[in-house]
């Protein structure tokens, strides 16, 4: 099972959306060998789910689980407040397990 | 050349807009907190949507929408009907519980294709923004949000919606509003006022610009009362285009017919002024009895006295009213002055008016009414009202107390003997060591008129008017003097 689902909308034709795709794979890669879920949703493709997801900024990144809800908007350009916003309090902690 | 403008199905404000909003624009609408935003917004899309079919998409930033359907229940606007029709669609970007945090540069794209999306899909052409302020304070960066909401205008104009963009204000007269959203939405500005004066609140909407096309300058009183919503009274917007009539109609008392050349002129505004007890009442009763001969319908608003006190004084006077109104010829409407706004009574008297459709008015007193309010919303209100009764051709007559019991005129009839067609005056005289009661013809628009003063007696038979007072002069300046 994952520990965690995380969703980002994007508009492929913004630039800030393809940074904020690169600088999440890069953390995710970094700090979460493997344990997520994630969905990328292009919402030129996928109207209804921006307004499912009652999307406004792009992009936003959604953590869907663990609860609750967490909503991150923006390029995603400052790692440590990335982790922090995606709950991840102890970074050392997490470095030290994949060490091991 | 005037841009086209989109008919709003609000009364009034297509008449003080010359038309509606500029058609395929965008309007700003900046009030304070209260002034009615969102309900003029939304009374924009449910009128689209009852008078001419037109289909609406309202985005609420700051209200729930759960909050906005059940608001609007309250006007008969049955907002889960049209939304399961297609007639109106909600854009949801109101206030969630969950964190948002905010890390680098974004744009509202997401937001532009939502609203493409609502607007396209049912053909809406007309779009409310509720409210762009509440954006800034979603957002921190609000250069971005500046940058986003003017491209998401240009979005509305390439859709070709026709568009009302609310914000806020923090003062009543001062800035148009907070963000400097007018900076880019600048091309048509309207502002609702809510302004506390003389203890009460009376609301205003002005149009501060339309670029490139004619409107109605200054601000325009306005109300809301259930099943109408907003309610403007169009006071800047009226024209003098009634037309005279030459008809004669009987006040109910046959010498004072004989004075004015032969009765009051149908559609004519009267202005009976006089102190306490100098028969004013009793005028207004006998011009309502004067109604029963022709088989007319005669409207009494008291203003004063309640319905039961003047039956009985009417009584008194030789006068069934009681029976009049049994048979339908008369209704009679009492209401303390405080109860409401002026331009609540105004609405109400209107509402009275097309429900009785009556053929005279007696409105005892107009002076009662000047209790409250400032006294350009007194000026207003009777400006508004005379012009309404001369445009369904209703003979009216007013009622003014003078302060003084002798003597020359008062505060009131300053105010409205300009826009009155005929002019009676009831005063006290005092001659011999007594003081009588007399009553003059003052003006008399459009007719000769007698001239003189009269004694007045007032019996169980009700007014009876005597031979004019002859012999001495000066009995409405203090000071009389035998000749």
């Amino acid at each position: 099972m994952t520990n965690y689902w995380i969703q980002l909308y994007i508009n492929r034709n913004s630039t800030t959306s393809v940074g904020a795709e690169e600088n999440l794979n890069a953390i995710l890669k970094k700090y979460f060998p493997g344990d997520f879920q994630l969905e990328i949703i292009d919402i030129q493709e996928h109207p209804d789910k921006a307004e499912e997801a009652g999307i406004l900024a792009i992009p936003t990144l959604i953590r869907k689980w663990p609860q609750p809800e967490v909503r991150l908007i923006g390029a995603l350009t400052v790692q440590t407040r990335v982790l922090a916003g995606l709950g991840i309090a102890n970074v050392d902690h997490l470095l030290k397990q994949k060490e091991e | 050349m005037s841009i086209p403008k989109l008919q709003t199905g609000i009364d009034a404000f297509d008449l003080i807009s010359e038309g509606g909003l500029p058609v395929g624009r965008t309007t700003l609408l900046a009030g304070s907190s209260g002034s009615a935003k969102t309900l003029f917004g939304a009374q924009f899309l449910a009128m689209g949507i009852l008078k001419f079919n037109q289909k609406g998409v309202f985005v609420t930033f700051e209200e729930q929408v759960e909050d906005i359907r059940n608001d609007l229940k309250g006007f008969g606007w049955d907002i889960d009907q049209w939304e399961s029709e297609g007639k109106w669609t909600f854009i949801d970007a109101s206030p969630k519980e969950e964190d948002v945090i905010t890390i680098g540069e974004f744009d509202l794209s997401a937001f532009r294709i939502r609203l493409e999306r609502a607007i396209t899909k049912n053909n809406a052409q007309r779009v409310v923004i509720d409210s762009i302020g509440s954006i800034f304070t979603h957002f921190p960066e609000h250069n971005i949000i500046r940058q986003e909401m003017s491209k998401v205008t240009m979005t509305l104009r390439r859709l070709k919606a026709t568009a009302l963009i609310t914000t806020e204000r923090t003062e009543e007269y001062g800035s148009i509003s907070r963000y400097g959203v007018e900076e880019f939405l600048a091309d048509n500005v309207m502002i609702l006022r809510n302004v506390l004066t003389n203890e009460r609140r009376r609301r205003t909407i002005e149009i501060l610009k339309f670029r490139g096309s004619n409107h109605v300058k200054g601000e325009n009183p306005f109300t809301i009362v259930p099943h109408h919503a907003i309610v403007i009274v169009p006071i800047s917007a009226m024209k003098l285009t009634q037309h005279a009539s030459n008809l004669r109609v009987s006040s109910g008392v046959p010498e004072l017919d004989q004075m004015c050349g032969g009765g009051f002129f149908k559609g004519s505004i009267i202005l009976v002024s006089g102190a306490t007890g100098a028969g004013k009442t009793l005028l207004a009763a006998n011009f309502i009895n004067g109604a029963k001969e022709k088989k007319e319908r005669s409207l009494l608003l008291a203003f004063e006295e309640s319905k039961e006190q003047i039956f009985r004084n009417a009584q008194g006077w030789g006068q069934d009213l009681e029976q009049l109104e049994a048979d339908g010829f008369l209704k009679v409407v009492s209401t303390y002055p405080e109860v409401s706004s002026l331009e609540d009574h105004l609405i109400s008297i209107q509402e009275l008016i097309k429900e009785f459709k009556p053929d005279r008015i007696a409105l005892d007193s107009i002076s009662a009414l000047t209790r409250n309010p400032s006294e350009k919303g007194f000026q207003e209100f009777v400006v508004a009202l005379t012009n309404f009764l001369k445009h369904e051709g209703i003979t009216t007559l007013f009622t003014a107390t003078t302060h003084m019991l002798t003597g020359g005129a008062s505060i009131t009839e300053g105010d409205i003997a300009t826009i009155t067609d005929t002019i009676i005056l009831l005063r006290y005289v005092e001659l011999t060591g007594e003081m009588q009661r007399s009553i003059t013809v003052l003006k008399m628009r459009g007719s000769r008129h007698d001239a003189s003063i009269r004694r007045i007696l007032i019996d169980a038979e009700g007014m009876q008017i005597g031979q004019p007072i002859t012999g001495i002069s000066g009995l409405l300046s203090h000071t009389p003097i035998v000749a």
